[in-house]
């Protein structure tokens, strides 16, 4: 069986790539399995999609911990404790990012078990789109490609088939396909090994005592705690204040529906990246438009 | 047989499709959470003409039953589906209409119940409705849930049934998944289920009658609740009658519990719904390991095929009911309907254990399964069985940390 994992952010089309992979290797005659999750976060927020595919009829269900294609659609991920996109890969798994970073780099840096195939998706995502963030038809077609289960036929067939249950119109779905290719042609094939099965083991249980009921309720009595939630990893743009033009109004601080901008000592207004969420109000909302917006990814790389 | 059209479907697809091909006239919905795509695809199918008839939005789930039952007391084909605290919100109506005894199919995505709240599947909504007088199906796969909702217009519409229908399916692991389905030819499917011929009168704006009668002194009351359960008993031979035909004509067939490796084995898992999946595999493997393991999948949970249950579980040496649902007080809420199955029969197991798992979203691994096979090997466990570890512990105790410091705020 193969067992693929996606990682990117709400938006992007990671459920989308699932279904098209999934409906790719379905359509190649395999047996498959595919499913997003994700909480009750919104767009922005990092989601998880999973695929399986095999020959025999697939008898496991559910989140997959050890994932023999990774699928890591956001570099700006890589770093994000909450959302460890290279957890439970070992030695066996074949790590694809959509990333210019190098990959001997990547592996060292993040002691991935493997060195990573890296491709940069988004130049060739805005030539046939013209958005680069619009990873649907690339993270499937490089997930196709490096399966090796399907054909550029199979994932044209799925592309027509999932997108065109979006309402895309023949011209838009042409186009997705030629991006397809392009990503189908600059992959090759990864060479996967069928696990070893490894005998069932008993474990071992927690046997739970009654407790005091100010224990065993589930009640919260440290207020406050959201701090301890790090929605900045939500962001996919970013407000930035430029003091030169900012005149304390305020204006963004009242209109912020997270309460993440504070006024400091001398009044000034000041974002918590750590929390917020990159609605961007505060940038509409500047009466002297002196709120820039830069893309995540940029942000990063001036940090 | 099988002129029908394969495809990768979720858990609510199939579902609205079942409905599709069961040629359906009416669906009240309510459409907010925890409403599901189901009712979101049918209302598509409305708009753009591929179904004829009526939606609906209703304020809540109480006036949607109340609606379905009303709807089908006037000779319409009624579907509706729910979840979740959606289902128990609209509780007092299911009571109500089953004792109306008029035909539909419901659908619940199985999700855990509040509080503590959380979104994830365990079974507990669905058990809630256990006494209500619906006939129940419990699918493990899309494709089951797909026929399921077929097969129980077939079982609703019965002359002799006149029930409603119940097709359960869990939340995220099948609503979420998608799978291959084969969704079958809508000349096959309208053969296999022609228009609904109501078995008693219907409500006719020329013809009045009253359906929610009151009687007082208990002997009329009890006489109508008796007729319910004969009624709820016969489900059990008309889901048979109705599984034979399906089969003959779909090429799947069905019987109220699925026996999987159980003729030989020495003990027996007993679940319900997709994490049977999870049981299938880990049943393979024990194999594999030389422990000759077993699963019974209770496909019809109401009316209880205790017969069914019984012939598989005579002569198995031990066997373990896993629970996704708590009954405080109790523990596992299909375990006694179990073990009164198998009260005083020759060759009964010597051993029953009830074992609750995934609850509210979490996993049943597949180390797991061996865990429960030492338990049931191991003479001193009387269980109830939870299936927590001190990784799980590890995991509360750490955000009861952040619950309940000392300090907080920014």
């Amino acid at each position: 069986m193969l067992r693929v994992r996606l990682h990117g952010r709400g938006g992007q089309g990671i459920k989308t790539a699932s279904q098209i992979l999934g409906s790719a290797a379905f359509l190649a005659g395999h047996q498959a399995q595919d499913f997003p999750l994700y909480g009750a976060e919104r767009r922005g927020a990092p989601i998880v999609a999973f695929a399986r595919i095999d020959d025999a009829p697939i008898l496991e269900r559910g989140p997959i911990a050890i994932p023999d294609l990774l699928l890591i659609g956001d570099d700006t991920l890589l770093e994000d404790p909450q959302v460890a996109p290279a957890c439970g890969a070992d030695e066996w798994t074949t790590i694809f990012i959509n990333t210019e970073q190098e990959a001997l780099k990547l592996k060292d840096r993040l002691s991935l078990p493997g060195l990573p195939v890296v491709c940069s998706l988004g130049p060739l995502t805005r030539k046939h789109l013209g958005d680069p963030r619009i990873l649907s038809v690339s993270l499937a077609a490089a997930g196709g490609r490096l399966s090796g289960r399907v054909s550029l036929d199979h994932l044209n067939e799925a592309i027509d088939i999932e997108l065109g249950a979006l309402g895309l119109d023949r011209q838009t779905l042409k186009k997705n396909q030629d991006l397809a290719a392009e990503v189908f042609a600059a992959l090759s094939p990864a060479v996967f090994e069928e696990r070893q099965e490894k005998p069932l083991v008993a474990g071992q249980l927690k046997v739970l005592e009654q407790q005091e009921v100010a224990q065993a309720a589930p009640l919260i009595t440290a207020t406050g705690n959201m701090q301890e939630r790090k929605t900045g990893n939500w962001r996919v743009q970013h407000p930035v204040i430029d003091y030169g033009e900012c005149n304390n109004c305020l204006i963004c601080y009242a209109r912020c529906p997270e309460g993440v901008i504070a006024a400091d000592a001398e009044g000034k207004p000041v974002i918590d990246y750590d929390h917020c969420k990159g609605c961007l109000i505060c940038a509409q909302e500047c009466p002297r438009h002196a709120i820039r917006t830069l893309w995540e990814r940029e942000s990063h790389e001036q940090r | 047989m099988n002129n029908g059209k394969r495809r990768m479907l979720t858990g609510n697809k199939a579902a609205a499709w079942g409905a599709r091909r069961a040629g359906i006239e009416y669906v009240p919905a309510f459409p907010i959470t925890p409403q599901t795509e189901i009712v979101e695809t049918l209302a598509q199918w409305f708009a753009d003409g591929s179904l004829k008839g009526r939606f609906t939005n209703m304020d809540s789930e109480h006036s949607m039953f109340m609606a379905a039952g009303a709807a089908a007391a006037t000779g319409v084909r009624v579907f509706t589906a729910s979840s979740s605290q959606g289902i128990l919100y609209g509780l007092e109506s299911l009571y109500t209409v089953t004792g109306w005894r008029v035909p539909f199919v419901m659908v619940n995505v199985s999700r855990a119940l509040a509080t503590p709240i959380t979104l994830e599947p365990d079974h507990n909504d669905v058990m809630s409705t256990r006494d209500c007088g619906l006939v129940q199906l419990h699918a493990e796969t899309c494709q089951e849930v797909l026929d399921f909702v077929l097969m129980g217009y077939k079982i609703a519409e019965h002359s002799q049934v006149s029930l409603p229908v119940l097709v359960n399916m869990d939340g995220f692991v099948l609503s979420f998944s998608r799978e291959p389905v084969l969704i079958p030819d809508e000349k096959e499917a309208r053969q296999f289920l022609p228009s609904f011929e109501p078995a008693q009168p219907v409500f006719n704006a020329t013809a009045p009658l009253a359906r929610a009668s009151a009687v007082f002194g208990g002997g009329t009351y009890m006489y109508f609740r008796i007729q319910q359960d004969l009624a709820a008993r016969h489900a059990e031979t008309v889901f048979n009658e109705t599984a034979k035909e399906f089969g003959e004509r779909f090429g799947r067939f069905y019987e109220p519990v699925e026996r999987f490796q159980t003729d030989d084995a020495d003990l027996v898992f007993v679940m319900s719904n997709s994490f049977a999946t999870k049981g299938k595999a880990a049943v393979q493997k024990l194999r594999r390991q030389g422990i000759k393991a077993g699963l019974l999948k209770i496909s019809l949970f109401r009316p209880f095929p205790a017969e069914a249950v019984a012939s598989a579980l005579m002569g198995r040496e031990k066997v373990a009911v896993i629970d996704q649902n708590l009954s405080p007080g109790v523990g596992g809420i299909t375990y006694p309907e179990i073990v009164t199955a198998l009260y005083g029969r020759p060759g009964a197991p010597k051993k029953i254990l009830s074992v609750i798992g995934g609850l509210g979203g979490k996993d049943i691994r597949e180390n797991e399964f061996m865990t429960v096979v030492d338990k049931l090997n191991d003479p001193e466990e009387k269980g109830p069985v939870y299936l927590y570890d001190e990784k799980d512990w590890a995991q509360f105790q750490a955000l009861a940390k952040i619950a309940r410091a000392e300090k907080g705020g920014p």
